[in-house]
């Protein structure tokens, strides 16, 4: 009988002797990255003292923007993730004609000016619109002063980031293992739901959480189609309005934090407690 | 041989220099004015600013747009720099620009007021009851259920808050106990919006079915607008004594109803403050009234200016002091 | 027992590249069929067909005697095992083979798979940690444990060393005898299909070109390109100058004379000539003991080259030839050197087809 060999992963993905020049140029150019974006950050979260933010914190205004901001941005992850998986997943597997339009139709909403988003979104789901107008009429569903518009709106603009992560993730499974799942007796659902998806996880998670964020950030056409109930972006700017810098950096603090803080977590369920797999094949 | 090369050289450049000091250098220099306007003002400022740069064909004029209270605070909580401020609701200017109570710098001496506008209703022929609305009934007609009414954000916009204050106005003016919550009614938080673009958008998209904009709006849209009396649109400075009856509920507490004026000031940190002040005088004079006008503005001939004294020389004959009243 | 294990009529498939043209394959039961080919030919489509991945254009696939040519995978009871052997990286080697075996309803068997398998001791490990042998182990478990009616092997050792190759391949063909179930068995490697094959069938280019019996189809290959794919180092073009009554041919081949035998009346004119350098005996300067059935050739050696245990020599006998000693027996041996071949009538192979 073979001897059984432990064979160690961590060791390929370590960097294989690296080169000090290397990784001083590298490190330079990064560091220029993460000065821009942790310089604006650093100069937003010293602008509030601690007494506006408790004073943000205690307003209840501020915090129903801020929740509507988290649960908008948390059912339109989930909507991605219902809608924009099953594409990615046929991205990634079916030859299909007119595959490369479906992938640069998936794309477009990133180029769109968020004006011209939030507009042509009411247009469609505005009170007259192709479908709001029968939504209002057959359902009682309305997509304007709605959470329901705000998730459409965070939608569009961030459901890209789940479809091509996932479809990434996708791609990186051996479809042979799909093949010998079938061959075990699984059906196709069966397959993709115990096999596909798990090992595609990482890929999916990654997409979520960039919708997310992304969703949470969405201004301009969020405020189009749904102004009031106030989304914490657009709540920012009225008190910017209202009142002046300090009162609206507090609360963008605030939402700052709590992004963070759910990043964190996000990414601790999403990838903590897996030991890495390997790639698939 | 040598030292007579340079005495040429020498005298030459010297001769060079005080041919181009002779030159009119200003007239030459490429100069850009950053003008900071309401959303409400652009069309007409987009005209003069070309109609200006005819003129002085030296000068670039970039103009922004946007709510005014926005454009003031990018002045004094952004540390911006614009050559010129003009607003909606002249009392923007001395209320975040003039030097404060709370201690705050003062980034403007003077303002002055150069045209006029009316708050009024705006709609479409698709609007619902438009065939029917006129003068007499509109606040009838705006009240009924089903109509959907937009406006914009009182607490953050001039016209936002004049729209109440002219529903407040309009219920004693008609003697109609309670038209004004009947119309605000359909015109809710959600029907808000915050800027002008995005307002209009929603009218033509039927989102909405009557806007509470400006008069100059329709106008410059192509939309149809009603014609209030002058004693409730904020339209007439003389009036002003019984505008103040009408008031706006917001969260930045009571306000007093005033006449629409729209004003204009050089901040005192402008890059161009000589240039700024020729176009001031180009905005008070022939060609900014007829530019005002032809966009649905109402005029002042001359403009009304606060603190005259703080004014530029040669912007003083061009205004006469803000009545009291 | 008497249905065939694996039935493939007239099958025909057009998939981008690759063509299938009305293959027809049987293989019986208990049998390991080895399926020998070159890269391109056509070989793991065609296995992924009778698994069900593709649909045939045209054709009939049976197994067990089942028609399953309209099924799909999961109800063709087919076990499957790819390079790698695909274990699923997510999950332990117990609940991998749980996945066989709840399809199947039959959980409690893991355990008992996994003892059989002498892999008890690697249950709770993921796949990642295995060895190749212990990986192979799991997978064949696995398979077993959704009791399939055949198996499908698509080139399992073809990442492997050479060592690690063979002992792999022994301890499946043992596993194969002893459970019985038939086997289609992907490879382009001669060793595999020698050492595993009861059966071989050799296809390119989309259609089987030869099959029969391991051993006779290296023996005696169908044509020149499958004898080249074989690797059968002596291929010859030579001139037929005599034909005797009952078959024997006397061949030119070069500046020599071969007799061969050829079942089929031999076109008269060109003919080409098959001789695995494995059937070449060669002895030193002295006579080689010859039947009367041998042909016997004098050489000298042209090039000498040590491949492990074996010395690959190029014998000039006229044209040449090249033949295999043990590498202690060429030791003293230098180009040059005379050396004498014998060929037995039956090792020299007529080609059908003549020029291809």
């Amino acid at each position: 009988m073979v001897e059984s060999e432990i064979y160690e992963d961590g060791a390929a993905a370590a960097l294989p002797r690296p080169s000090p020049s290397l990784m001083l140029v590298f490190w330079l150019l990064g560091s220029l990255l993460l000065a821009l974006v942790l310089l604006p950050l650093i100069s937003l979260i010293a602008t509030p003292s601690l007494a506006d933010l408790i004073k943000a914190a205690r307003d209840s205004e501020v915090r129903n923007a801020l929740w509507l901001s988290l649960a908008g941005a948390m059912l339109t992850a989930l909507v991605a993730g219902i809608v924009g998986v099953p594409l990615a997943y046929l991205l990634s597997r079916s030859r299909f004609p007119g595959r490369g339009i479906v992938a640069a139709i998936v794309d477009i909403p990133m180029s769109v000016p968020h004006t011209v988003a939030g507009i042509a979104l009411l247009m469609v789901f505005g009170r007259r619109g192709i479908i709001g107008a029968p939504a209002e009429a057959l359902f009682g569903l309305r997509f304007w002063a709605t959470l329901a518009g705000i998730v459409v709106a965070m939608l569009f603009v961030s459901a890209p980031y789940t479809v091509n992560a996932a479809r990434l993730g996708f791609e990186a499974i051996d479809p042979r293992l799909e093949k010998v799942a079938r061959t075990l007796g699984m059906g196709p659902w069966q397959v993709f739901l115990r096999i596909t998806l798990p090992l595609a996880w990482r890929g999916v998670a990654t997409g979520l959480t960039l919708t997310f964020a992304r969703a949470i950030s969405e201004f301009t056409a969020v405020a189009i189609l749904v102004y009031y109930p106030m989304t914490a972006p657009v709540q920012i700017y009225e008190l910017f309005l209202r009142f002046g810098l300090d009162t609206a950096a507090a609360v963008a603090v605030l939402l700052l934090v709590l992004a963070l803080a759910l990043f964190i977590v996000f990414r601790q369920v999403a990838y903590g407690r897996t030991a890495p797999l390997g790639p698939g094949r | 041989m040598v030292l007579a090369t340079h005495c040429v050289a020498v005298a030459g450049a010297v001769a060079l220099a005080a041919l181009g000091g002779m030159m009119p250098a200003r007239a030459e220099e490429p100069v850009t004015l950053t003008v900071y306007g309401a959303g409400t003002l652009a069309v007409p400022f987009k005209e003069l600013g070309a109609e200006f740069q005819k003129k002085y064909p030296n000068v670039t004029v970039e103009p922004q747009f946007g709510g005014s209270v926005m454009m003031a605070k990018r002045i004094t909580e952004l540390d911006q720099q614009a050559d010129i401020l003009a607003v909606a609701d002249y009392s923007v200017i001395p209320a975040y620009l003039f030097a404060g109570s709370s201690g705050k710098p003062a980034h403007a001496q003077w303002y002055a007021g150069f045209a006029r506008n009316a708050v009024t209703f705006v709609y479409t022929p698709k609007s619902k009851f438009a065939a029917e609305i006129s003068a007499d009934n509109w606040y009838q007609v705006l009240a009924r259920p089903g109509v959907e009414i937009g406006r914009s954000n009182p607490d953050t916009d001039p016209s936002g808050y004049q729209t109440l204050q002219m529903l407040s106005l309009a219920e004693s003016h008609y003697h109609v106990p309670g038209l004004a919550g009947r119309v605000i009614a359909n015109a809710p938080r959600a029907n808000m919006r915050d800027t002008e673009t995005e307002l209009i958008a929603a009218l033509q998209l039927g989102q909405i079915d009557y806007l509470a904009i400006y008069r100059s709006d329709a106008l410059q849209h192509h939309l149809e607008a009603l014609k209030l009396p002058p004693q409730i649109d904020l339209s007439d400075p003389s009036f002003a004594g019984s505008y103040a009856a009408g008031v706006a509920q917001t969260k930045n507490g009571e306000l007093k109803g005033k006449p629409i004026v729209y004003a204009v000031t050089i901040p005192s940190d402008a890059l161009r403050p000589d240039w700024a002040e020729k176009f001031v005088a180009f905005l008070l004079g022939p060609e900014g009234q007829a530019a005002m006008s032809r966009n649905g503005f109402g005029s002042f001939s001359p403009a009304y200016a606060v603190n005259v004294e703080a004014m530029p020389a040669g912007l003083r004959d061009l205004v006469k002091p803000w009545p009291s009243s | 027992m008497n249905a065939l294990a694996l039935e493939v009529a007239g099958l025909s498939l057009r998939l981008g590249a690759c063509c299938l043209r009305d293959v027809d394959l049987a293989a019986a039961g208990g049998e390991i069929l080895v399926l020998l080919g070159p890269n391109g030919a056509g070989k793991s489509v065609f296995l992924e067909t009778i698994a069900g991945f593709y649909r045939p254009d045209a054709g009939r696939i049976a197994i067990g005697g089942r028609d399953v040519t309209e099924l799909p995978p999961e109800e063709r009871r087919v076990g499957f095992l790819v390079q790698n052997f695909g274990l699923f990286p997510h999950r332990t080697v117990a609940q991998n083979v749980a996945l066989g075996a709840r399809s199947r309803q039959d959980e409690s068997q893991v355990a008992a798979l996994l003892r059989r398998f002498d892999i008890a001791h690697l249950a709770e490990r993921r796949p990642l940690l295995l060895s190749p042998g212990e990986k192979q182990r799991a997978a064949l478990a696995r398979a077993l444990a959704s009791r399939p009616d055949l198996f499908l092997f698509d080139e399992p050792f073809a990442a492997l060393d050479a060592q690690t190759h063979e002992a792999l391949r022994d301890e499946l063909a043992l596993f194969l005898r002893q459970s019985g179930i038939p086997a289609v068995f992907v490879t382009h490697d001669h060793g595999d299909a020698l050492a595993l094959g009861d059966r071989l069938a050799v296809m390119a280019a989309g259609t089987i070109v030869q099959r029969g019996a391991a051993g006779e189809v290296f023996a005696r290959p169908a044509s020149r390109s499958v004898a080249h794919f074989l690797g059968v180092e002596n291929i010859l073009d030579g001139r037929i100058v005599a034909n005797g009554g009952d078959g024997l041919l006397r061949v030119e081949v070069g500046s020599s004379v071969l007799s061969c035998r050829s079942p089929a009346p031999a076109q008269n004119g060109k003919v080409a000539l098959a001789i695995r350098a494995g059937d070449v005996r060669l002895n030193g300067a002295a006579a080689p003991k010859a039947n009367g059935a041998d042909n016997v050739l004098a050489g000298r050696i042209t090039a000498l080259r040590t491949i492990g245990p074996l010395c690959k020599l190029t014998i000039d006998c006229g044209f040449p030839l090249t033949a295999y000693l043990l590498a202690r027996e060429a030791q003293g041996l230098a180009p040059e050197a005379r050396l004498d071949a014998a060929i037995a009538v039956e090792a020299v192979h007529v080609l059908p087809g003549g020029e291809s």
